[in-house]
């Protein structure tokens, strides 16, 4: 445990990276949003819709690329195995995850209680992903979170690994693995079906699936990991 | 007690070449060991191995007893500090943090000392670095460490004659008050030889010798002057070298001397001159591969040991 513990803290000697940076972009982002939504003029129903919280999630994605791809080789010169350092990194990515994932909550409650910042702004709440009780709010954000950075995790392995064709390669086995699947569904005349499961599934039952793809992208960049050479 | 490394046949293969062919050597504990050789002979790859940063593709690797590949109650009693390390996107001070963090034999004050000697300023970006500031901060953290198998790969690349003689003064200070296990690989071989205790030494990803360094001072002599003196003196001797310009001739023979011999070399007018452990190296890794000379190497040790 005291090894994943120095792991992690091993990674917030980076602080602007994994905590300052991301949450200057948001605040920057979140201002340019405000000052728009001053100029433009009101709609009816008043309400002003904007995908600018997903900046963070695109964060995580770079936190994880970073936690792996660049400071990998000196974490292993530190005398800890692939899987201590995997384990302590993926632990990281959970509790910054947990921990935004309230701060994401809480500026929701705040853009609900102040009628969306006074300006109908609906930054922190997305319809249907992130619009339901604060707890779910919660349980989506840390869920999305985690997922991204699990994912930009396994892209820094891979790159750790294989550098560029690596990553392109990488890329090119996801694509043919849903190309694989768009097609196994065309033959099985299932799109039907996938329509009617999607438009059923509430935000709660996809936090369930994105969580089920969590899991299987850290056991993937797991596998990736004990290969690893550096 | 078990060695602090113990390596059985070790194989590493690339795409069409072999890295490490069949190595097998024992280190015991508390010694500086030289791994001595030429650039691609395999060095490096043998150093990631012992620190489960590669893997191996045959053979057997022991480290205080135990596989080091991912294991880290092996790991965390080694450190290996290599020339070429990646680090990430921050400040001297925190490598020497994070460092601190992982072992537990890490002593601040030798580190922050090290600092002041090397000059090397904490709060500068490890990426503004020079290449000899990098080396010295890798030097810090291998010697701060104190990890009871200290892995140097190369450590003073870009530093001066000054730096470097404080990395050699401080080493064997350090390793007087607390010894360990040390394995330094180097090219700068003469400048090291007085630090040596044992030397490795590979060549195209083989061990050529592996010897105590004192068994190796004076297992062969340059003798030098008039051919037909030289040619006497050196009868009944192997020898690896031979040159002659006109009436003089300078030749490599093999064989510890005698007390004899030196006066009879005076008297003859010869000029002796004991090979140094650089000059041993370079003689070892010259051998066509084929005909390895390994063996007589290690029978002259063998002899100068017995004797």
């Amino acid at each position: 445990m005291r090894t994943l513990v120095n792991v992690a803290r091993y990674h917030l000697t980076q602080p602007l990276i994994f905590v300052g940076m991301v949450w200057a972009i948001m605040a920057f982002s979140f201002a340019v949003n405000l000052a728009i939504f001053r100029l433009v003029p009101a709609t009816s129903p008043p309400a002003h819709y904007t995908g600018a919280v997903s900046i963070i999630y695109v964060f995580f994605f770079i936190m994880g690329v970073f936690a792996t791809g660049r400071s990998l080789p000196f974490g292993l010169a530190l005398g800890v195995s692939r899987r201590s350092y995997y384990t302590g990194t993926a632990l990281l990515a959970v509790a910054l995850a947990a921990a935004d994932a309230v701060a994401l909550t809480a500026l929701q409650a705040i853009e609900r209680a102040t009628n969306g910042w006074g300006e109908e702004l609906h930054f922190f709440r997305v319809p249907y992903l992130l619009d339901g009780p604060w707890y779910l709010t919660w349980l989506t954000s840390f869920v999305g979170l985690a997922l991204l950075f699990a994912y930009g995790m396994w892209f820094g392995i891979v790159y750790r690994r294989w550098s560029i064709p690596g990553n392109v390669t990488f890329i090119a086995a996801q694509v043919t693995v849903v190309l694989a699947a768009a097609l196994l569904i065309s033959w099985l005349h299932g799109w039907t079906g996938v329509g009617r499961f999607f438009t059923a599934l509430s935000a709660a039952g996809l936090t369930g699936l994105l969580a089920a793809l969590t899991a299987a992208l850290l056991v993937g960049g797991y596998a990736t990991v004990r290969r690893v050479t550096v | 007690m078990t060695p602090a490394i113990s390596v059985a046949g070790l194989t590493r293969g690339y795409r069409g070449h072999l890295a490490l062919d069949r190595v097998t050597f024992d280190v015991e504990r508390g010694s500086i060991t030289g791994l001595l050789g030429r650039n691609g002979a395999g060095k490096t790859t043998l150093l990631r191995i012992l620190a489960g940063q590669e893997f191996p593709s045959a053979g057997q690797v022991r480290v205080f007893g135990a596989s080091p590949a991912e294991n880290d109650q092996v790991l965390r009693r080694m450190v290996l500090i290599r020339e070429d390390q990646v680090y990430p996107d921050f400040k001297v001070r925190h490598a020497l943090a994070a460092a601190s963090w992982c072992y537990p034999g890490w002593s601040s004050e030798l580190a922050s000392s090290l600092l002041a000697d090397f000059g090397l300023p904490p709060d500068r970006p490890v990426k503004k670095l020079s290449r000899g500031m990098r080396s010295a901060l890798g030097i810090v953290t291998g010697l701060a460490a104190r990890a009871e198998l200290t892995l140097f790969d190369e450590p003073y690349a870009g530093l001066d004659a000054v730096a470097r003689q404080t990395f050699y003064d401080r080493l064997l200070a350090d390793y007087a008050e607390h010894p360990r296990t040390i394995l330094l690989s180097t090219h700068l071989i003469d400048e090291a030889a007085g630090l040596l205790e044992r030397v490795i030494v590979m060549d195209r990803g083989r061990v050529v010798l592996a010897a105590a360094a004192d068994d190796l001072r004076g297992i062969a002599t340059t003798v030098s002057g008039p051919v037909l003196a030289v040619d006497d003196f050196t009868a009944g001797h192997e020898v690896w070298e031979r040159r002659q310009i006109a009436s003089q001739a300078s030749v490599v023979m093999v064989g510890p001397l005698g007390e004899g011999d030196w006066a009879r070399a005076r008297s003859l007018r010869l000029d002796l001159e004991p090979l140094t452990l650089q000059q041993l190296v370079v003689h070892a890794a010259a051998q066509p591969a084929e005909t390895t000379n390994a063996g007589s190497f290690a029978a002259a040790a063998m002899e100068r040991t017995s004797a």
